[in-house]
């Protein structure tokens, strides 16, 4: 019997792909499916535009196929309704839904008012939007009736969470520098807002709060850094334009002013050209690591000593870039090898294999000669040994397109990631993820009653045999690009999976079990629910 | 004072007039304007280097010699008391002069003049420094334009145009003018030994050392790269005996008992590359200061900017020259070798070897030549990083500041006495071929 069991899992292994205990990893395939599915938007404009370019993704019909908005910066933004099929190539159809917005620099999907609708907050050069969802991918302009004052800045980042006790989510908003000052900008970092609840009314926002010092923000996140139950305010700024700025973190607590951490509770200086935040528990150890794009250099940051005995955690941050290969700091393939230019970074799982990969959109500010102007994207592989591998050319997504923001989302409920990338002055790009023998996963879909229907603040866990991986539930970050929907995971050859989830209250449900490759609603108070496309 | 300084102007340009016009004659004897036109575009080109990569202290050093030559021989070949510096520095061919008997606007042809300079030697900027320099060239032309008699405006544009070409086509040849890769070489093998530099961070690009080939570089007033060449550094040994070890002792005994004022006289005199005016551009800062606080006279702005530019990239020159001769370990290398694997200094240590400290040449270049030009005990304030919110600080002279500068760097932990000592040395040296060159007739 014994034997049997053995000659079982020799056999397992030798006919699945190369998964995580082994060190060379699957590379994915992807094929650009850019214009047999439709897509054709151009974030455009000039100095204005030199930042953001980001791509929404969000499921507007209810059909569970992710729908997408693309900025058009100078242009109009394009909304495409997922016309795909199940497994198929992928298809969209440009049409008319009321975020056709100029001056749009970014979008994040949120449902705002909890009906179950996602509403977007449309970023822009000017007055940004807070959209509400109708239903039917139809969505109105609702500044007004949610009291959101829009400002007129020239807005570059966006994260939301709902505070404790609120009925009503915070938004922060990210904001650059004075765009009418031409000869000397550089010091003009105009005031990041946050957006909270107004305790007097229901439903709406109250004036926002500037949170100052502000030093020209490119992404924002609020995250759990250190499992407290609150999170606080992760906001990557940009060096070239702020005097005495830094990165910054915020204490975002309940019925309190922001905070900014300070160096006796042991924050550090750190100065880069922050322009994109990708969060994910790489190391396993409970807490998010920090991926933070910049020009010349990456930083990936872990917590330098993670509490062990109940302590509070210490925001010390170490960076890993270097030790895990994710520096992509210049090219990695081509004759321009000029530094490279980061913006919207993701973890995400591209070959299933159970550990999360990074994706990094790279393209030159705008013919700057000290960096690299055919610049290719990065798709980091990450390995059993928990360093990363470009593989982006065998891919087949290197592109080097000036390239701004990005999803790496699944278009086509195929269980594989496709990716879409949002280019300057060029056609975003989209390709349909087509990986053979990719191992097995789950999708997940996380649904409270009440207020924050989507669970913004959890955290959802899965096992996979005696592995566990964990995302934190964030909107906000990368580069302008927000996501809602299924929360993907790779699951290797696990044919089955277990998933539960902490809620933003700090209550968990038990372990659920789940088949691999099928997509899941976990309702709260409520067994896991499988779920198929109709 | 104005009216003194236009009663003055006025005079010479009677006289010149009287004297047949055998020279050039000034259309606008204040010179208020092509002060204004100066103060803008060197606090334009200041925020250039804080704001572009390429711009590290020696490549910025460069820059503001080149641009302070172009100044100077533009206001130069307008005075009666200037001389030009064509034929002293190296490789310096004559300079266009004004056409006689023709009238000239000094403001139009500094203003077209630094126009082209910025564009040339601060040009890697990116899209905001580039739209920032478009919208200054149109201010000002606009400004100097007003009043002016069209034929006069593009006279003295054109001359001003063929100046600054004229010394961007010097430029060309002296081996600092292409910059890539941000100055770190793709390719480069570090020399074996505990004595020598090795990579002092996690940036990827910063594990070879910045510019190694920037001592090579043509001088501007130095007979040769090695005209001021230091001895050898303490020799390296981890005996605790040993001056080496004595010296890093300092440092960790230095950080451990930083008070406040030194904590911010580390900070005040950082000049990060990428993250600040750089030091070069800091004692450019300083300069301009004192001409706002002086009222200083266009001519000695010119030949101040020229005299500190020069000098400033020749200490460059000579202590790269310096550093990659002797390519000594930085103290966090050795400290954490020797003393404590998790020692880090209380400033950013910059990529490339220890001896000298850069800031110590070039600061005693500095306080060489202004020392000369102004006086021995020349007090000033120094508010260039006032934004980042640090306080001005007053000094009584330049050798103060000087001072200053370079102990710094024992404060901030990047650098070891001897490099910081000797430094100052070698800024003396080279500062004294500085002040031999002749700027008045």
């Amino acid at each position: 019997m014994r034997l049997v069991f053995l000659g079982l899992v020799l056999a397992a292994v030798s006919c699945s792909p190369s998964f995580a205990a082994e060190t060379t990893p699957l590379i994915p395939s992807f094929a650009d499916e850019t214009a047999s599915a439709g897509i054709d938007s151009v974030y455009a404009g000039e100095w204005q535009y030199m930042v953001g370019g980001g791509v929404a993704t969000f499921d507007c019909n209810g059909d569970g196929f992710p729908d997408m908005l693309l900025a058009g910066g100078a242009s109009k933004a394009k909304f495409y309704r997922n016309i795909s099929t199940k497994g198929g190539a992928l298809k969209f159809k440009a049409e008319t839904s009321g975020l056709e917005l100029d001056a749009v620099t970014g979008a994040y999907p949120i449902d705002i008012d909890s009906d179950g609708v996602t509403d977007l907050v449309l970023l822009r050069v000017g007055e940004n939007v807070v959209m509400r969802g109708l239903g039917g991918c139809r969505f109105e302009r609702a500044n007004e009736l949610w009291s959101f004052d829009g400002g007129d800045g020239w807005s570059t980042a966006m994260a939301a969470t709902f505070e404790h006790g609120a009925s009503w989510p915070t938004i922060a908003i990210g904001n650059y520098i004075n765009r009418k000052e031409e000869i000397a900008p550089w010091g003009t970092c105009t005031d990041n807002w946050l957006h909270r609840p107004d305790s007097k009314a229901e439903a709406k926002f109250a004036a926002p709060l500037p949170l100052k010092p502000s030093f020209c923000a490119l992404s924002m996140l609020f995250t759990d850094w250190n499992k407290s139950g609150t999170p606080s305010l992760r906001v990557s700024n940009d060096r070239e334009y702020y005097e005495g700025g830094q990165e910054q973190l915020w204490h975002i607590d309940a019925n309190q002013p922001p905070a900014l951490y300070t160096e006796k509770e042991g924050w550090r200086p750190l100065r880069i050209w922050g322009m994109g935040i990708a969060s994910y528990d790489l190391n396993a150890d409970g807490y998010p690591d920090y991926f933070l794009t910049s020009m010349a250099d990456n930083k990936l940051q872990t917590l330098a000593a993670p509490p062990t005995g109940g302590q509070p955690a210490q925001p010390v941050f170490k960076d890993v870039a270097f030790a895990k290969g994710v520096t992509a700091h210049r090219p990695f393939t081509g004759t321009d090898l000029r530094p490279s230019t980061g913006w919207h970074a993701q973890f995400a799982d591209v070959n299933n294999d159970g550990l999360a990969d990074l994706f990094i959109a790279k393209g030159n500010v705008a013919k700057m000669p000290d960096f690299a102007t055919k610049d290719p994207n990065n798709l980091l592989l990450q390995t059993g040994s928990g360093t990363f591998e470009e593989v982006a050319d065998k891919a087949g997504v290197a592109s080097t397109a000036t390239s701004r923001g990005a999803a790496l989302v699944d278009f086509n409920l195929d269980g594989l990631l496709d990716l879409v990338v949002v280019n300057r002055w060029e056609t975003a790009q989209l390709w349909r993820n087509t990986t053979a023998h990719a191992g097995h996963w789950v999708e997940v879909k996380l649904q409270q009653p009440g207020a924050n229907r989507d669970a913004i603040g959890a955290w959802l866990e899965v096992k996979r045999g005696t592995t566990f991986m964990r995302r934190e539930i964030t909107v906000g970050g990368g580069h302008a690009s927000g996501q809602s929907g299924w929360w993907h995971f790779g699951l290797g050859d696990a044919p089955q999976a277990e998933i539960r989830a902490l809620w933003p209250d700090g209550t968990s449900t038990d372990w659920q079990k789940a088949d691999a490759n099928g997509f899941y609603v976990l309702e709260r108070g409520k067994p896991l629910q499988a779920w198929a496309a109709k | 004072m104005g009216a003194m300084r236009s009663l003055i102007a006025t005079v010479v340009v009677v006289t010149a007039a009287w004297l047949g016009g055998l020279a050039a004659a000034a259309a606008q004897p204040d010179a208020a304007q092509s002060q204004k036109v100066l103060s803008n575009w060197y606090t334009l080109m200041l925020a250039l280097v804080r704001h572009t990569p390429t711009y590290s202290p020696p490549v910025a050093s460069r820059s503001f010699a080149y641009v302070g030559v172009t100044v100077f021989e533009i206001v130069a070949s307008g005075s009666g008391d200037l001389t030009s510096l064509a034929g002293q520095l190296h490789g310096l061919k004559a300079v266009p002069q004004r056409e006689a008997g023709k009238t000239y606007d000094d403001a139009m042809a500094l203003e077209a003049a630094l126009a082209f300079a910025a564009e040339n030697f601060f040009g890697n900027t990116g899209p905001t420094g580039q739209r920032a320099m478009a919208a200054l060239k149109a201010k000002l032309s606009a400004d100097v334009m007003a009043g002016l008699s069209p034929d006069i405006a593009s006279r003295s544009q054109a001359y001003g145009q063929a100046v600054a070409a004229h010394i961007l086509a010097w430029s060309r040849s002296d081996g600092g003018a292409v910059i890539t890769n941000l100055g770190f070489p793709t390719q480069y093998q570090l020399i074996a030994g505990p004595a020598h530099w090795v990579p002092t961070n996690l940036i990827a690009l910063q594990q070879t050392p910045l510019l190694p080939d920037w001592g090579k570089n043509r001088t501007f007033v130095l007979p040769t790269n090695t005209t001021c060449s230091l001895p050898p550094p303490p020799a390296y040994s981890e005996d605790k005996t040993s001056e080496f070890y004595k010296q890093a002792l300092e440092i960790v005994e230095m950080k451990r008992n930083l008070t406040p004022d030194q904590r911010t006289i580390a900070r005040v005199w950082a000049d990060d590359a990428m993250l600040s005016t750089t030091p070069p551009g800091h004692w450019i800062s300083i300069v301009l200061q004192i001409f706002e606080r002086d009222k200083t006279s266009l001519e000695t702005r010119a030949e101040i900017l020229a005299r500190l530019g020069v000098g400033l990239a020749d200490a460059f020159i000579g202590c790269w020259q310096t550093k990659y001769q002797y390519d000594l370990v930085r103290p966090i290398s050795y400290i954490r070798r020797v003393f404590d694997p998790a020692w880090d200094p209380a400033l950013s240590t910059p990529p490339f070897p220890e001896y000298p400290s850069g800031h110590s040449t070039q600061s005693g270049v500095a306080a060489t030549v202004l020392t000369k030009l102004l006086g021995d005990h020349f007090a000033f304030e120094d508010a260039t990083y006032l934004k980042e919110g640090l306080k001005p600080r007053a000094y009584a002279s330049f050798w103060a500041a000087a001072d200053e500068a370079a102990v710094s760097r024992l404060y901030g932990g990047i650098h070891f006495r001897a490099a910081i000592e000797r430094g100052l040395d070698q800024g003396r040296c080279i500062g004294a071929f500085v002040n031999a060159l002749r700027t008045r007739r």
